[in-house]
C-alpha cells in the first residue's frame, strides 16, 4: 500500500513473481516452438509464433481465473493472488502479440484496411460453423486491453471501486469470447482431439472451481440469525472469536467482519477499498486490520486506514453480554469510531491463563 | 501451516506454510506449463511442405497469357518420351493482389500487348505439390526483357473434358501453395477470401480417396474472373459444376453460373469420382 501512485509499487515478493512469470512464459514458447519444428521441419515461424503465444496466453488466462475461487478454498494461494495484475498485464501482452501478428498475416496487404478487412472479409454472422471467429478474438483482446491499462490503484481509486470492479467482471465476457474464438476457429481445422480436449478441461476446472468456492461463501451467507432484539442480532459467543483474528457474518445481505483485538470487539464492513478483499479474513498486525490480498489496512476502532492513507469502511455496534456477542447490522457512516465491547473473561479462565 | 501464519505480499518474506505451498504450487505449474506445450506443439496438424522464397528473385523467360488467368509458360527441356517439357507459373502479385493490374501497367509503360510473347520475368517463386507460382511486384521492375512473339508450338495444348461436378475447398493458391502455413480450412479463412478479392485467381483444392490432391483454376463461364462471386465459399467444402477444359499442365473449371457453386458437408469431399480428372490432366508431379 502506498500514499501516492507510482507505475510499480516493487517489493521483494512482487520481484520474484514477475521472475517466476517471465520465466513461465519463456519456458511455454522455447517448448513450443522448439517442439513445433522438431516435429514439423516444414513450419513457418510466424505461424509458431501466432500459436505459441495463443496458447500460452489462454493458458495464462487460466491461471488467472482459478487463483481467485482457488484462494477462497485455500488461503496458502494468497501468494499467487498477490500479484494476479502483473500476470493478468503479461496475458494480454502475450494476447496482443498474437491478434498483431495475426492482423499483419491474414489481413495486411489487402485492398482494405486491415481492421475493415477483419468484420468484413468473412460476413457468415448468421453461421456457426462459418463464423468469423477473428472478430470474436478482436473483442477479447480490446477487454483485456482496458483490464490491462487500468490494472492500477490509480484507476480503481478514478473510477471507483465499484466501476472498476464491474469492469474487470467482463473478464468472464473475454474468457467465454476467447473458448468460441478457439471453437470456432482452430479446432474446426484440426484433427487432434487433444487442443479440443484441453480447451474442454479447462472450462471445466474453472467452472468446478468457481462453484466449490461459490458454494462455500453461500453456505456462510446463508446463516440464519435467531434472536434478535433492539435492532441487534446475536452472532457468536465471545470465546469464538480468536485473538487478532475475525469472524464474518453476513447479516440482511450485509457482510460484516468481528474482530477481537486486546479482549475487545470490533465490527467493520468486511469488504476492503482496495479490491474487494474480505477484511474478515486478514488479521490484526501493529494494531490494524490487514486485508489478506493486498495488505490494505484499516484501524479497528474507527475502519479508517492509518494517516497518511485515506481508505473508510462502515463500522457497526457490538455489545456482549455475558459470554453473548450481539451485533447491530445498521452500518454507521465509513470511519466512524467506535469503542470495543469489552470481552468479560471468566474467572476461572482467567485463572487458567494465569497458571 | 500454524493457524497464527498470516501472508501479507509487502512483507520481505512469505511465512513457511506458504512459502512452502508456493513451491509446491510452482512445481505443479512447471509440470503444466511443459506438458500443455508438448502436447500442443505435437497434435498440431501437419505443415505443408509449400515453400516461399521471400526475397530471393529469380529471372523466368516464357511466354506469358493473359488468360484464362495471368501466366507465364516455360519450355523446360524434354521429358522421358522425348517430347517437350513445360510448366505453367500462374503470376501473382505483392501482397494480397493479383498480378493483372501490374502487368497491366507494365504493358502501358512499355506500349507493348504483352499478351503470347516471350518474355522474361523477375519475381519471387513459391511452389507446392507439383505448382509453381511466381510473384511479381511493381517494386521489383519485374519485366526484363520482351522478344518476340510466340510461335504456334508454345501455344496453350486445349483438351476439353465435359462439363462435371467436382467437389473441393477453394483456396487462394498463393497462400496455399507457399506463403503461409496452413493456407487453407477455417484458420485461413479470412486471409484467402481478402487475397482473392484482391485478385488472385481462386483454385479449387480436390483431395481423392488416397489423400492426393489436385488443384483447378476457377473461372466464369466466358473465362471472366468470378473472385466476388467465390468469396463466400472459400475455405469450405463445395461441389462446382462446371465445363473442364485442360490448359496444358493446369485444368481450368468454367463455372457455368453461380448457381453452378454450392455449398456440401465436409464428409462428402473426398469421393472415388474426384480422381478423374487428375488423371486426365498433365501434372509436373
Amino acid at each position: 500500500m502506498g500514499a501516492s501512485y507510482l507505475a510499480v509499487g516493487w517489493n521483494r515478493q512482487k520481484k520474484i513473481y514477475d521472475w517466476f512469470i517471465f520465466a513461465f512464459c519463456a519456458l511455454y514458447l522455447t517448448t513450443f516452438i522448439a517442439v513445433t519444428a522438431l516435429y514439423n521441419p516444414d513450419y513457418t515461424f510466424e505461424t509458431a509464433l501466432i500459436r505459441s503465444t495463443a496458447t500460452l496466453a489462454i493458458l495464462l488466462l487460466h491461471v488467472i481465473l482459478s487463483i481467485g475461487p482457488l484462494t477462497r478454498i485455500n488461503k496458502k494461494f494468497l501468494p499467487l493472488l498477490y500479484n494476479r495484475r502483473h500476470l493478468g498485464v503479461t496475458m494480454f501482452s502475450v494476447a496482443l502479440i498474437h491478434g498483431s501478428f495475426s492482423m499483419l498475416q491474414f489481413h495486411a496487404l489487402g485492398n482494405v484496411n486491415p481492421f475493415v478487412s477483419l468484420f468484413t472479409s468473412n460476413t457468415q454472422y448468421n453461421s456457426v460453423s462459418q463464423f468469423p471467429f477473428q472478430a470474436l478474438g478482436f473483442f477479447a483482446l480490446v477487454i483485456f486491453f482496458l483490464m490491462a491499462i487500468t490494472s492500477h490503484d490509480f484507476w480503481l481509486h478514478t473510477l471507483s471501486p465499484k466501476i472498476w470492479k464491474a469492469l474487470h467482471m467482463f473478464v468472464y465476457l473475454a474468457y467465454f469470447l476467447v473458448i468460441m474464438h478457439v471453437m470456432l476457429g482452430v479446432v474446426q481445422y484440426e484433427t487432434n482431439p487433444v487442443l479440443f480436449v484441453m480447451v474442454l478441461a479447462g472450462a471445466a476446472t474453472l467452472v468446478t472451481l468457481h462453484l466449490v468456492a461459490g458454494t462455500k461463501e453461500v453456505r456462510k451467507d446463508n446463516r440464519i440469525f435467531k434472536l434478535k432484539k433492539e435492532g441487534f442480532v446475536y452472532v457468536c459467543e465471545s470465546q469464538d472469536v480468536p485473538d487478532n483474528c475475525a469472524k464474518i457474518f453476513c447479516i440482511d445481505k450485509e457482510r460484516i467482519a468481528l474482530f477481537r483485538f486486546e479482549n475487545k470487539l470490533y465490527a467493520i464492513h468486511n469488504v476492503c477499498k482496495h479490491q474487494g478483499g474480505p477484511l474478515g479474513e486478514g488479521q490484526i498486525i501493529d494494531g490494524c486490520i490487514t486485508c489478506p490480498w493486498h495488505g490494505y489496512q484499516y484501524l479497528p476502532q474507527n475502519g479508517q486506514s492509518p494517516p497518511p492513507f485515506k481508505e473508510k469502511v462502515s463500522t457497526y455496534i457490538v455489545t456482549v453480554e455475558g459470554s453473548q456477542v450481539w451485533l447491530n447490522p445498521q452500518p454507521l457512516p465509513e470511519g466512524t469510531e467506535r469503542s470495543g465491547a469489552a470481552i468479560i473473561i471468566p474467572d476461572k479462565q482467567i485463572i487458567e491463563n494465569v497458571q | 501451516m500454524s493457524n497464527n501464519e498470516f501472508y501479507i505480499g509487502w512483507m520481505p518474506k512469505a511465512p513457511g506454510g506458504f512459502a512452502r505451498h508456493t513451491k509446491k504450487v510452482i512445481i505443479a505449474l512447471l509440470i503444466l506449463t511443459i506438458t500443455v506445450g508438448v502436447l500442443l506443439a505435437i497434435s498440431q496438424k501437419k505443415f505443408g511442405t509449400g515453400q516461399f522464397e521471400f526475397g530471393q528473385l529469380t529471372n523466368i523467360t516464357g511466354v506469358y497469357f493473359k488468360e484464362p488467368v495471368p501466366a507465364i509458360k516455360v519450355m523446360s527441356g524434354k521429358d522421358l518420351l522425348g517430347r517437350s517439357a513445360y510448366i505453367t507459373i500462374p503470376l501473382i502479385g505483392y501482397g494480397k493482389s493479383g498480378a493483372d493490374g501490374i502487368l497491366l501497367d507494365l504493358e502501358k509503360l512499355q506500349h507493348v500487348d504483352l499478351n503470347k510473347k516471350e518474355i522474361t520475368l523477375k519475381g519471387t517463386l513459391l511452389y507446392n505439390d507439383g505448382k509453381l507460382l511466381m510473384q511479381i511486384d511493381a517494386a521489383d521492375n519485374p519485366l526484363v526483357s520482351v522478344n518476340k512473339t510466340a510461335g504456334e508450338n508454345m501455344l496453350p495444348l486445349q483438351k476439353e473434358l465435359g462439363e462435371q461436378t467436382i467437389q473441393g475447398e477453394i483456396v487462394d493458391p498463393k497462400c496455399f501453395f507457399g506463403v503461409m502455413k496452413p493456407g487453407e480450412g477455417k484458420p485461413h479463412k479470412d486471409c484467402a477470401i481478402r487475397c482473392i478479392s484482391g485478385g488472385i485467381p481462386p483454385v479449387l483444392k480436390v483431395t481423392n480417396k488416397e489423400g492426393d490432391c489436385n488443384y483447378y483454376l476457377l473461372v466464369g463461364a466466358h473465362g471472366e474472373k468470378m473472385n466476388e462471386a467465390v468469396k463466400e465459399f472459400v475455405a469450405t467444402p463445395v461441389a462446382v459444376k462446371a465445363k473442364v477444359v485442360a490448359y496444358d499442365d493446369w485444368v481450368i473449371l468454367y463455372v457455368t453460373d453461380q448457381k453452378g457453386i454450392s455449398p456440401i458437408a465436409g464428409w462428402q469431399l473426398v469421393k472415388p469420382g474426384s480422381q478423374a480428372i487428375s488423371c486426365i490432366a498433365r501434372c509436373i508431379k
